[in-house]
């Protein structure tokens, strides 16, 4: 464990391994409190310092970048924290953002204090190394410093903090080993010059035990730009208060422009990544256990939720039929968690965002070659979840409404699928068995959080799987 | 001079001028047409001078026959427009625009003009145009008109001398050719009605130009004369005192074979010969170029920026109307911050013109392949967006006269980057009538009172150009000026308080345009900033909630930490700016206007009070 830089007085290093020391041990309590926190499921059993490192930041002050072990049970994971002090005042940060410590100074979550994070910028500016850790700007990347950060609000398992309405920094809060995937794939379209990235201009990078990792990854921000979900929402919104009982296509409000363009941008950002990192062909056991895959999925949330269970035999069925797809099946880099709440709406069109893969996925998985027709999936999800989310704790029994909301998703998905056919050259529908698979696997995966985590929510997925089994029957 | 017999006279197309002086009416020995001169009549005094005036002013177009008749025959006139310039002056207009009052065979709309030098009988003389300008400049009001350039009527006295005398002064004046072949790579702009650009006339034997319809013939700008002939209309209307011209066709002068024959250098040429000759001989007056183009294409009719502008002072941004239209409708601030963002800067010395309503539409024609696939797609095939293509319609029938739109559409004119142009009649909300057709369902008599006629004019009901609207929410009775001024909530006060707020602020006339873009799709914010003369800078907020639906905003305010903002209409002040967003909630179509003020010591503001 490194603490103390060399430049930096001696007997601070001594009073920083104290202070580490009390500050893991106050996180198995306020950890949990944290959004970003990914291991609510289970009880923090300890919380062990990995690396602190003691970053500049002015005088009275201290901003000490620290990674530490949360073990719960048998689950052992590195998280990134920023901790901060101050000698004199009192920082402008929520409450709980403050880490109480039981004998020790007012330490807090730094990431929302300007006067501090603007010192991260500033590194990344200066390509300075700190200890093991590296301040980087992409190769080309002009910034400019001294602009003042704050976190944004929105954000589930990161934080991100924009500078000065011109930059994005994010801290990826669960470190995986390894170059982080967002930043190789932003670095990828980059490099074929992707018209639908916010670039890629800076990284802060280190070692975690023998690996390096990814902690923070600097881009482009879009101040002018609305995200696709309160875009569709917006257009949801007016098609469901309408009296006219007109289609989404006569009404003011059509999205379905919006989701043309969009699947254009899906499919543009599909072959850059094609051309970036090549594609290849998905032999017979790669199918079969993408199969096995889903089944196991499938018997595992249907075993959690009784409302599932009418529907096993035709979803086994459907997940089934992959196996026997004949090939060519193309496998490539693809963004792996796609949906509305991914793309952004800027005044020169749409941008996709977050190539991480799926918070939940393990890195290996995340890692692996994929279908472009998951993405797709993805988003005929989003469109659904857009179309329903206003019927959510509305009861079930108004059907004209659940009918008008599928017949939003109906025609926005259509025009998605008519986008991503232009530029492809390929209808994503005409690979039915795979697409319907992908959507049916995905609406299980929903079923299981919502199940877990808003059960108002249940009918959405379940609708859809519904709907989506009449259809292909 | 020769007396020539009547029907080869040039003058004999001209209808109901034999009593008034005009063009051709005597023709000198070598065949040149007299004219009447500027010195012939009285000269109005000017308005103030203020060299940048059209930078700030709010633009009204009137149409001289609907406006008011002060003769009783049932059409408007210069003198009965001259006679309601107080209630213009009390709403806050700074200019008048007048589509075509020339002398005109009305074939179009005016626009075909058969004698630049005269008055069309019906709205009065060249006197009473004078009188008009006499009288709205000592108000302060400024007086523009159309003027075109391009093309005549072939009622004109020159075009029948011209076919009549290939070889006399007039017979290069327009563009003639044995066949049908050249510029064949012109398109023609009214398909509808036209199949070539060229049409064989039978008097002179050859084939005329024509880029509109085919009895208006194309002046040859190539001929030094014409040059000089369009620049002498220029000069008698300035010499009476007029402020400026909106120049119409302009991108059409010159041709030249293997092009489209538009926007071509050699126009450009001209139209610096022409600003030219304004700064030199009338400075103040301007020129505004009608060119329904792409703003990165309009933005050339500026001229060079290096100098602040050498061709026109103002162009009007055509598609900005429809994009505030569809981002109401589709509930996004997206259509309007896209232009915006493809708008190019102007150069200093120059404007833009901003309308919501005028008597010219969008047509598609103009646009790019992706601009035009995208209008189509998100704008024309929409039923309702489509009748606003198609069909003229008035603003308060296109926003269903709902107030609360009536007023966002109003105060986004007021405060986008641009002088905003009012068509009459939309500041108490009046109505057209589409069962008098495209033309002139929203041409319909200025609804003054309930009284007969609308108070229009005092003649016979039956010999009103146009009937008034009659229909039970938009007719005379419900909707008019005498019933509104008496009304401290009608529109029409509404509309003049909010000019009056605009005039107070001239960041808002001149600005920088700042799109504040956040998160919220469906609330269009954005700022205009001013470093006014004192070195303060001046800035105001303006906040556009585009869904019918109540909507949060936060808004990126960091640049102005510390500042206070101070609602315009009411001076009510809102919390201070601080380093977070700025939280802002908006009813369903609702709008703010703030000035971001230093904020001073509050105690002391009250104490001194």
């Amino acid at each position: 464990m490194s603490t103390a830089p060399g430049s930096h007085r001696a007997s601070e290093s001594q009073t920083h391994d104290d202070l580490v020391t009390q500050i893991a041990a106050a996180l198995p309590e306020w950890l949990p409190t944290q959004r970003w926190f990914g291991g609510k499921d289970r009880a923090i059993t300890a919380v062990r310092p990995l690396a602190a490192t003691d970053l500049p930041a002015g005088d009275d002050v201290l901003l000490l970048h620290l990674v530490v072990e949360v073990e719960q049970g048998d689950r052992r994971e590195p998280y990134q924290l920023l901790i901060g002090h101050r000698d004199d005042q009192v920082p402008d940060v929520p409450a709980s953002a403050s880490i109480p410590l039981a004998d020790g100074p007012a330490v807090y979550e730094a990431s929302g204090d300007a006067d501090l994070t603007c010192h991260l910028l500033d590194l990344v500016a200066g390509s300075a190394t700190v200890d093991g850790l590296r301040f980087a700007p992409e190769p080309g990347a002009e910034l400019e410093s001294g602009l003042r950060g704050h976190p944004i609000s929105t954000e589930q398992s990161n934080t991100s903090i924009v500078y000065g309405g011109q930059y994005i920094l994010k801290l990826f809060r669960k470190l995986t080993p390894g170059t982080n995937k967002d930043l190789v794939l932003h670095r990828a379209l980059r490099e074929v010059q992707s018209e639908h990235i916010a670039d890629p201009l800076g990284s802060i990078s280190g070692e975690l035990g023998e690996e390096s990792v990814t902690f923070g990854m600097l881009q482009r921000f879009m101040p002018d730009a609305a995200d696709g979900w309160v875009m569709a929402t917006t257009s949801v919104r007016d098609y469901m208060a309408d009296p006219s009982g007109l289609p989404p296509e006569d009404l003011g409000g059509d999205f379905s422009g919006e989701a043309y363009r969009l699947g254009r941008a899906v499919a543009d950002v599909h072959a850059d990544l094609a051309q970036a990192l090549g594609t290849r062909e998905a032999d017979a056991d790669e199918l079969a256990e993408t199969v096995t895959a889903m089944v196991d999925r499938l018997e595992r949330v249907a075993a959690d939720v009784p409302e599932l269970a009418q529907h096993v035999d035709g979803l086994g069925a459907a997940f089934r039929a992959v196996a026997d797809v004949p090939p060519p099946v193309t496998a490539q880099s693809v963004h792996g968690d796609l949906h509305l709440g991914q793309v952004l709406r800027t005044l020169q069109g749409w941008l996709l965002l977050d190539f991480e893969g799926e918070p939940a996925a393990s890195a290996a998985e995340r890692s692996t070659l994929r279908s472009p027709l998951r993405d797709v999936a993805g988003m005929l999800r989003s469109f659904d979840y857009a179309a329903q989310q206003l019927l959510v704790g509305q009861g079930d029994d108004d059907h004209d409404q659940a009918e008008r909301a599928d017949a939003w998703a109906r025609h926005n998905r259509a025009a998605f699928c008519d986008g991503y056919a232009k530029v492809a050259g390929r209808d994503p529908r005409d690979d039915a068995v795979l697409l319907r698979a992908f959507e049916l696997d995905k609406a299980v995966y929903e079923v299981a959080y919502e199940h877990a985590n808003r059960p108002d929510w249940l009918l959405v997925p379940l609708s859809s799987i519904r709907r989506l089994m009449t259809e292909g029957s | 001079m020769t007396t020539q017999h009547e029907d080869t006279a040039p003058d004999h197309a001209l209808e109901g001028l034999e009593d008034t002086p005009h063009t051709g009416e005597s023709v000198e020995a070598d065949g040149t047409l007299v004219e009447p001169q500027a010195d012939d009549f009285a000269h109005a005094e000017q308005a103030p001078s203020d060299p940048e005036w059209f930078k700030r002013a709010v633009f009204y177009e009137v149409l001289v026959r609907a406006f008011a008749d002060s003769d009783g025959d049932g059409t408007g006139d210069l003198r009965g427009l001259a006679d309601k310039l107080d209630y213009l002056e009390w709403l806050g207009v700074d200019c008048l625009w007048l589509p075509p009052f020339y002398a005109s065979p009305l074939r179009d709309g005016g626009y075909d003009i058969s004698d630049f030098r005269a008055v069309l009988p019906e709205f009065g003389t060249v006197d009473d145009f004078v009188h008009l300008l006499e009288e709205a400049h000592s108000r302060g009001i400024r007086v523009i008109t159309d003027l075109v350039l391009n093309h005549t009527s072939d009622a004109h006295p020159w075009f029948q001398a011209s076919r009549q005398d290939p070889d006399g002064p007039y017979g290069d004046f327009y563009v003639w050719s044995d066949d049908d072949s050249a510029y064949s790579d012109a398109r023609i702009i009214f398909v509808d009605t036209e199949s070539s650009n060229w049409t064989y006339d039978p008097v002179r034997g050859q084939f005329f130009w024509h880029r509109f319809f085919s009895h208006q013939p194309d002046l040859n700008f190539e001929n030094p004369a014409v040059r000089e002939a369009m620049l002498d209309i220029l000069r008698f209307w300035l010499d009476l005192g007029i402020d400026g011209f909106r120049l119409d066709a302009v991108p059409y002068l010159f041709e030249e074979e293997g092009t489209n024959c538009e926007n071509l250098p050699r126009t450009h040429e001209y139209l610096r010969e022409v600003r030219a000759t304004i700064d030199r001989e009338f400075p103040g007056r301007v020129l505004l170029a009608e060119a329904n183009q792409w703003p990165a294409d309009v933005v050339e009719y500026f001229g060079d920026p290096a100098v602040g502008g050498d061709e026109c002072h103002m162009a009007f941004h055509f598609p900005l109307m429809p994009r505030i239209f569809m981002a109401v409708r589709r509930e996004s601030r997206f259509p309007i911050s896209e232009i915006l963002a493809q708008t190019p800067p102007i150069p200093d010395g120059t404007q833009w013109g901003i309308f919501l309503r005028n008597h010219d539409e969008l047509t598609l024609e103009m646009v790019t392949d992706d601009e035009r696939d995208y209008m189509y797609r998100e704008y024309a095939k929409d039923p309702r967006m489509k009748a606003n293509i198609g069909i003229r319609r008035r603003l308060a029938p296109l926003l269903e006269n709902d107030r609360n739109q009536l007023e966002l559409f109003t105060a986004m004119l007021l405060s986008l980057p641009g002088s905003p142009v009012l068509y009459y009649g939309d500041e108490i909300g009046m109505g057209d009538n589409i069962w008098l057709g495209d033309r002139d369902a929203v041409r319909t008599p200025m609804q003054w009172s309930p009284d007969r006629n609308a108070g229009f004019s005092r003649s016979d009901p039956g010999r009103v150009y146009l009937p008034p609207i009659m229909d039970p929410t938009y007719g005379y009775e419900a909707i008019n000026v005498e019933s509104q001024q008496g009304s401290s909530a009608s529109l029409l006060n509404w509309t003049r308080r909010m000019i009056a707020v605009r005039k107070e602020h001239p960041a808002f006339a001149e600005g920088e345009f700042v799109d504040l873009g956040g998160s919220n799709p469906s609330v269009l914010a954005y700022e205009r900033r001013l470093v006014r003369e004192d070195g303060e800078l001046d800035v105001v907020l303006c906040v556009n909630n585009l869904s019918r639906f109540p909507q949060p905003v936060e808004l990126n305010l960091a640049d102005h930490e510390g500042r206070t903002p101070v609602e315009l209409t009411g001076r009510v002040r809102f919390p201070r700016v601080g380093e977070l967003p700025y939280l802002l909630t908006l009813p369903g179509h609702g709008f703010y206007w703030f000035q971001l003020a230093e904020t001073d010591d509050e105690g002391e503001r009250r104490s001194m009070a």
